[in-house]
């Protein structure tokens, strides 16, 4: 492997994208440039990891906007990238469309661009596993995605952006990581996000309905094995032009188990057991559009607001896939680990902190 | 096994259009909403009085199956209680005093035994089980048939709002009406195969507690509809017709889907016609299916209802 000149980061306030930072720092002596709106919040991010401050320098800019490559803002030692980490993404799947491609496609056309005013760059372009939206069944990792519709805007803009990757004629990988749940196998949450926005009204009784089947396959993956494999797939040479999924894929679990495996833990609170809560209805897709439009037309406003909130992102369980990783354990050696290790530890954090007093019932 | 014998209902003669409430202000929805629910109208009380009906409601049923009154071992009593039952529905909020005096303790059911020559009939009254009272009385007659050999019992709900009162429950139309049902130890016709009811006290301040119960309808109304087919010993395919409590068919639809059922397979000929009453829905539903020729000999019922607040259940019937 030759070792990069320097190694530009997008992304880096980003949960996945400080732990890139960190691993590769540890896996390379190349020099690591952040591109940051906010370089005074970098520095923040960086004192809290302990970075060490002559490998990393912080370049103010924002992918939304066209980026110059501008010598002498960073240290004079770091040279031009010769690897390109774009893990910069808007992952609230609320977005309009316009809005998500502001940054997840047009982000992504100026890294390019910038890319291209590198000699021999390569560009590792972190998008999604649900960049290929409504598809079902085994997902490989020669799809290209697109063709069945996408369930959110989040999911189309990505897609949109790996496209335009792939016509890009730079050397680029694309890895599509799973939904994050937690930062690592303790099942630690320093970032909510829409599962666990989720997972909360579902406790409080205030959600019952959910599309999918029991078989359903929940592929959900922690932020440290993510951040690790993207350091590593990024200084491995061989992933050029190659999509890699990192994913749970065989370790995803069942979401008739997942639910089963949620519910019998909370139900070891005796206060909330005695309240009678039901696991979810699982229904097929046009009965929990039915419901969705039903709550439009008579409910409150809170069940209105709590409905939408889901509708954003619960859908895509009515698109059973299964994601393969052959690729990713070819180049990485192991397999994600399984939802099961730590997916009760996760409900577990999430209930010691009480949900994170932050944590809004529905955005 | 214990048997649905004979049904019998009684509306009041007034009916009020889905756009007459609106325009009286008794709803909490839009008309136009409500009609998208699948309301028109619903069965209105003037001069009657919830006890008027079920009297009527019940002695039409004896007449009409022409059993033996002295066979009758149990009367179940449920809706209005002692006080209201016997005032007009015009009248009924001010008779609402009578329900904190001495007046208290003239109860309808008793009176109702006395009116209807069911002198060998035992009587009790069942109460607080808001929309489900007439299957809970069901269930105790049914118990108490098997438990103390009674051969016949009389189940007869009633229940009425006041003139000014509003209309709408959860984006239901609310109707008045009462039902009686004959329970019979042996029966061939209309048995009644499996019973579930499931009450969920967390939800008992119904309307504190409104975006909870929201929540919970589905899930929990899948549970019961499940027990009680398992009880049955049926599969769900093997349900032939669904009889509804009348509620909005579009929760009916929804219900369906979660059931795995078509649609085809809901009665729900009355939702439109006469709105969703407190007194009994299902026995309502069930008759004029009856009626209509709809079900044959043999075919698979489930009926099941949800009564504000915490309860859920489920009837499976062999016609």
């Amino acid at each position: 492997m030759t070792a990069p000149r320097s190694i530009l980061v997008t992304g880096a306030t980003g949960l996945i994208g400080r732990r890139v930072v960190v691993s590769l720092l540890r896996r390379t002596d190349a020099p690591v440039v952040v591109l940051v709106r906010d370089p005074a919040r970098w520095d923040g991010i960086a004192r809290g990891l302990g970075l060490d401050a002559t490998r990393v320098t912080a370049m103010r800019g924002d992918v939304t906007r066209p980026l110059r490559w501008d010598a002498t803002a960073p240290s004079q030692h770091v040279g031009v990238p010769s690897l390109i980490v774009h893990s910069a993404g808007d992952i609230i799947f609320s977005r309009s469309l316009a809005e998500a491609r502001q940054v997840n496609v047009e982000g992504t056309r100026n890294i390019v661009e910038l890319a291209r005013t590198f000699p021999s760059a390569r560009l590792v372009h972190v998008s999604s596993a649900f960049a290929v939206g409504r598809r079902t069944g085994l997902i490989t990792e020669r799809d290209d995605a697109g063709g069945a519709g996408w369930v959110n805007t989040y999911e189309q803009s990505k897609h949109e952006a790996e496209m335009l990757v792939r016509s890009s004629g730079l050397e680029y990988m694309i890895a599509r990581p799973s939904t994050v749940v937690c930062d690592d196998a303790r099942g630690t949450v320093t970032q909510v996000n829409a599962v666990h926005r989720a997972l909360r009204l579902y406790h409080a009784g205030l959600a019952s309905m959910m599309p999918g089947t029991e078989d359903t396959p929940v592929d959900v993956i922690p932020a440290d094995w993510l951040a690790d494999a993207i350091a590593r797939l990024s200084l491995t040479e061989t992933c050029a032009g190659r999509t890699i999924h990192l994913c749970a894929g065989d370790g995803a679990l069942p979401l008739g188990t997942l639910l089963d495996r949620t519910y019998a833990l909370w139900a070891r609170d005796t206060a909330w057991r005695r309240r009678g809560i039901s696991r979810p209805s699982l229904s097929d897709l046009p009965t929990y559009e039915l419901f969705e439009r039903s709550v439009e037309l008579v409910g409150d406003a809170r069940i209105k607001r709590i409905t939408r909130s889901l509708s954003h992102f619960v859908p895509q369980l009515a698109f059973p896939k299964r994601f393969d990783t052959a690729g990713a354990r070819e180049l990485l050696g192991e397999d994600a680990p399984p939802v099961s290790a730590y997916w009760d530890c996760m409900l577990e954090w999430l209930l010691r902190s009480n949900w994170s007093a932050a944590l809004p019932e529905a955005a | 096994m214990t048997s649905i014998g004979a049904i019998r209902y009684e509306f009041p003669a007034g009916t009020q259009s889905v756009r007459e409430l609106a325009a009286a202000g008794l709803l909490e929805s839009s008309a136009e909403t409500l009609e998208s629910l699948g309301f028109a109208q619903i069965r209105v009380a003037c001069e009657e009085s919830p006890y008027a009906l079920a009297l009527r409601a019940s002695e039409r049923l004896l007449q009409e199956s022409g059993i033996d009154r002295e066979s009758i071992g149990l009367l179940v009593y449920g809706g209005a209680p002692g006080g209201l039952a016997f005032a007009p529905a015009r009248a009924l909020a001010s008779a609402a005093s009578d329900t904190v005096s001495a007046a208290r303790f003239r109860y309808p059911s008793t009176r109702l035994q006395y009116d209807l020559g069911l002198e060998r009939a035992a009587v009790i009254a069942v109460d607080q089980l808001a929309c489900t009272t007439l299957f809970g009385a069901v269930r105790v007659a049914r118990a108490l048939c098997i438990a103390e050999g009674i051969d016949r019992a009389l189940c007869v709900s009633t229940d009425m709002y006041p003139p000014l009162a509003g209309r709408e429950a959860l984006f239901n139309c609310t109707a008045d009406a009462a039902c009686a049902v004959l329970v019979e130890r042996e029966g061939q016709r209309n048995r009644i195969v499996a019973a579930r009811t499931v009450t969920k006290g967390y939800y008992w301040d119904a309307s504190a507690m409104r975006d909870e119960i929201v929540a919970s309808y589905f899930p929990t109304a899948l549970h019961v509809i499940n027990e009680t087919v398992r009880e049955a010993g049926w599969s769900v395919a093997d349900v032939d017709w669904v009889i509804p409590h009348n509620v909005s068919r579009r929760s009916w639809e929804i219900l369906m889907g979660l059931v795995a059922l078509p649609r085809a397979r809901l009665w729900a000929d009355n939702i439109a016609r006469d709105g969703h009453t407190l007194a009994g829905d299902n026995f309502i539903n069930l008759r004029d299916a009856l009626d209509a020729g709809a079900i044959t000999p043999g075919e698979r019922l489930l009926l099941f209802s949800y009564g504000y607040g915490a309860h859920w259940t489920a009837l499976a019937v062999e016609a």
